[in-house]
């Protein structure tokens, strides 16, 4: 087990594959969203404004099957432009563990643009697990927010996200969908155009 | 002398809290701003944390008598995630 573990750490340390917020230093983040094809929920904290760890349940789901991917993961921010009316930024991340009682490993980049307004990004995941899974996944997302709102007041924003997952979807699903926030406290919920549902939560801690 | 010593003792017990404009590149989102106000709430020479999305400024009021260095306010704006473009004292 001990021996199990001394390798999940170092292939964490030494892949690069999903991504994911990092936040500010000492903070915690918790989301969790789900589709019918797939659910996500991840718990971590950032121990650095770069760099995050955490652990990671995926699971997906395809016909009567699904398929459960259980991970340490790390998320590493690369690259962060500040401006004075905008941020980008392009983050990378990997995870290790267990996917079915076998070794999983997810891994990928992440880049997004936002102004107050405009939001733009592009993810693209790959999970694997010999014997068990070869998924990948990439999602695009634009969004509109009709109005700047301040720190303490409702944010809202209109969004439109693409994703594909090949292997158990084989066209493009598309999902209009709204994004709220609230001081620490974010959800989105949306229906694609295929009618399923999309519901994300994230709390800052 | 004790004139002096007591025009002193007058003098600091008169110290004005300072108000710190800070400049800060990069705040977008209101929701990731908010390490920024918990990050300067839990310094002890801090009275208050404004944070304005709209001016790009986070305002800060000290205790009456304190201060805050400018490394420690950079500090604080690089852990969370952002690029300090001024600091302004009043």
């Amino acid at each position: 087990m001990l021996s199990y573990l001394v390798g999940a750490i170092f292939l964490l340390s030494s892949l690069q594959l999903a991504a994911h917020p990092v936040i500010y230093k000492g903070g915690t983040v918790l989301s969790s969203q789900s589709m019918e094809m797939f659910s996500d929920n991840q718990i971590s904290y950032s121990f650095h404004q770069k760099w995050a760890a955490g652990i990671n349940l995926w699971r997906f789901n395809e016909d009567d099957q699904s398929t459960e991917f259980q991970l340490l993961r790390v998320n590493h921010l690369l690259k962060r432009w500040n401006g004075d009316d905008y941020q980008g930024n392009i983050y990378l991340a990997s995870g290790v563990g267990a996917a079915e009682s076998r070794m999983g490993y997810i891994g990928g980049v992440e880049g997004d643009w936002e102004t107050r307004t405009l939001y733009t990004s592009l993810k693209f995941m790959h999970f694997n697990s010999p014997k068990v899974a070869d998924v990948s996944m990439t999602q695009g997302r634009i969004g509109y927010s009709p109005y700047e709102a301040d720190f303490d007041k409702l944010q809202t924003w209109v969004m439109l996200q693409g994703m594909y997952m090949g292997q158990i979807e084989r066209t493009v699903t598309v999902t209009p969908l709204l994004r709220f926030f609230y001081q620490n406290v974010l959800w989105e919920v949306g229906s694609s155009l295929r009618s399923e549902w999309f519901l994300n939560f994230m709390v800052h801690i | 002398m004790k004139v002096l010593v007591v025009i002193m003792s007058l003098f600091f017990s008169m110290a004005y809290a300072a108000e710190i404009n800070v400049k800060v590149q990069g705040m977008v989102c209101s929701m990731c701003s908010q390490g920024i106000q918990k990050k300067f709430s839990a310094i002890k020479e801090v009275k208050s944390v404004q944070v304005d999305l709209t001016n790009k400024l986070v305002k800060l009021i000290t205790n009456d008598g304190q201060n805050i260095e400018d490394a420690q306010i950079k500090k604080v704006i690089t852990e969370a995630g952002y690029n300090v473009a001024a600091i302004e004292r009043k």
